[in-house]
């Protein structure tokens, strides 16, 4: 229990060091923007482009449109600097120079982050449906919310995870932020340059190759969750906002997330709790 | 205890050693007989630590930070921790600024901020690095009685590491001096003196003594020299400085009945100021070849 209390003590902390970063600000800006611009600019082009057959599920748009490179990069820069910052600040030696293990500190830290992610993923999904709501009437099948909620936060465990431990083995936010941002587009420029190899060529090798980038398992969960239960008639329109998924099924998007995720966070944590506490860096 | 050194001695690196913060790459380190890495929450339970210059959230204000370090040690409940944090903040002097965000305060507070932190939970050893950095005349005396008094009360060992020795000399009944990560010299303070220095010296103020006192002061066995000078005070007076060869008998009581039995008058009887200071410097110079 008192373990518990003291992951909690710096899980709180995490959040608020980390909205206290200007960087917070400008995300939570960002996601305001992004979950109303889009249907404003639909709504205002003419809603004759759009069928109107699809006006009740436009919500999906803000999250497929939106999540693959908004999201995950959301990740990134939240967790690039959750180790690293307070090393550059040298906040970290007084904090762990009390009796507090370092699997703690550790701990809360990852989840202080990743919960302030889950905030704002929240936000993106809350803006797209009221978005949806204002500028194109009543919006159906939002039962499928929380799962979509879910299968995209467990997504973007693998980018998050990714500069979290960047972070830690760097120290440095900004080589992090760098280093996990470049990480993140390369998969993602690979994984289509592979799809389209594959297409033009045939060869398994390169499909192979696209399905374990980490981009390609991210982008795929979400909607590899949610397309099954909206109607038949979104697959064809939500292709145009980029909605092709690269892994053949849910299992396997699941299984390549889950090895990123432990595998970086295996590294993070056996380095935090052998290395040195560094002082003040820069 | 008082911890000296030259810069880059390896004072700092020894106390983030005794923390946990970094791993000795030879040797052991052990805090109330556990390892502070393997055994970081035991070796540290009862130690507490302000380091030099410290980096403190600066989105927090001190309550909140406060708060945050009791947190971390497990306060039992809300009304105790706001208490404790109630003391602390009295005893460093920044209740009035308990509200204002860190980034506003200055270096002098910060440095009491960290003291503060360091007293929560009354540890039985406080480790500080460099305490009166940044801190004000009226600063430095305050934190002097703190000190004092933590020591005094019983409460436990403060371990010290300082440039600043009359500090140290004031405040410390024992000392360490290291030297490119190598313990020179350590025990109490006096005994460090005469061991570095193979003598001590007691400071008098007297009325003018006769040249028959002064002969006797010079025939005991331990005495080696004596200066005498015009006190800069008061011109009538006499300041005397007697350099006392390597000796564990205290012959002050000897000197002083002298001078009494020969009718002068005795001020002041006291051992010499800034003897840690000659030690420290003696130690360096025979360490570095005569040079500093």
């Amino acid at each position: 229990m008192k373990r518990a209390e003291v992951i909690y003590t710096f899980v709180r902390y995490e959040i608020k060091r980390a909205i206290a970063r200007k960087k917070v600000l400008a995300l939570v800006i960002f996601t305001i923007l992004l979950g109303v611009l889009p249907y404003y600019a639909l709504s205002a082009a003419g809603t004759t482009l759009i069928p109107t057959s699809f006006y009740p599920y436009i919500w999906v748009v803000g999250i497929f449109a939106v999540g693959p490179l908004f999201l995950n990069f959301t990740a990134i820069l939240i967790a690039a600097g959750a180790m690293s910052e307070e090393y550059e600040q040298g906040t970290a030696e007084l904090l762990l120079s009390k009796p507090v293990r370092r699997s703690d500190y550790f701990t809360g830290k990852f989840l202080g982050g990743y919960l302030l992610f889950l905030l704002i993923l929240a936000l993106t999904l809350f803006l797209s449906v009221a978005s949806a709501f204002t500028f194109f009437g009543t919006q159906s099948s939002l039962y499928i919310i929380p799962g979509l909620f879910l299968a995209q936060a467990f997504s973007s465990l693998v980018f998050y995870s990714l500069a979290f431990m960047l972070g830690e083995l760097i120290r440095r936010s900004s080589l992090a932020y760098i280093f996990s941002s470049a990480a993140f587009f390369s998969s993602y420029i690979i994984s289509t340059f592979m799809g389209l190899i594959y297409t033009l060529t045939g060869k398994e090798i390169y499909k192979t190759v696209q399905i374990y980038l980490p981009t390609s398992p991210a982008n795929s969960l979400p909607i590899q969750y949610a397309l099954p239960k909206l109607p038949q008639i979104l697959s064809t329109t939500l292709r145009f906002i980029n909605t092709t998924t690269a892994v053949p099924s849910i299992n396997l998007s699941i299984e390549i997330l889950l090895a990123y995720t432990i595998t970086t966070m295996a590294i993070a944590a056996v380095y935090f709790l052998n290395a040195d506490i560094s002082r003040k860096l820069s | 205890m008082g911890f000296l050194g030259p810069n880059g001695s390896g004072k700092t690196t020894c106390i983030r050693l005794i923390l946990g913060l970094i791993k000795p790459t030879s040797g052991l380190v052990k805090v109330n007989g556990f390892d502070p890495i393997g055994r970081h929450m035991e070796a540290l339970r009862t130690v507490a630590y302000s380091p030099e210059l410290p980096n403190i959230q600066t989105f927090l204000n001190p309550s909140q930070f406060l708060n945050l370090i009791s947190h971390e040690l497990n306060f039992p409940d809300n009304a105790n921790r706001k208490d404790e944090v109630s003391r602390v903040l009295e005893l460093v002097g920044l209740r009035e600024y308990s509200e204002t965000k860190i980034a506003k305060l200055s270096k002098g507070m910060i440095q009491r901020l960290s003291i503060a932190q360091a007293l929560i939970g009354s540890p039985e050893t406080l480790i500080l690095d460099e305490p009166m950095i940044g801190l004000d005349p009226a600063g430095v005396a305050h934190f002097r009685e703190v000190f004092k008094n933590f020591s005094s009360q019983g409460k436990g060992t403060v371990f010290m590491s300082s440039h600043i020795m009359s500090e140290v000399e004031s405040l410390c009944t024992s000392v360490a001096i290291i030297h490119r990560g190598k313990i020179l010299f350590k025990g109490p303070e006096d005994e460090v003196v005469k061991k570095v220095l193979g003598y001590s010296i007691i400071q008098l103020e007297t009325s003018p003594l006769t040249p028959q006192t002064i002969h006797q002061i010079k025939e005991i066995p331990e005495v080696s020299q004596i200066n005498i000078a015009n006190n800069s005070k008061n011109e009538n007076n006499n300041t005397v400085e007697i350099t006392v060869s390597k000796s564990d008998s205290d012959i002050r009581p000897q000197i002083s009945d002298l001078i009494v039995k020969s009718g002068a008058k005795l001020y002041t009887i006291k051992p010499g100021e800034n003897m840690l200071e000659k030690a420290y410097i003696e130690a360096l110079r025979e360490k570095n070849g005569g040079k500093l």
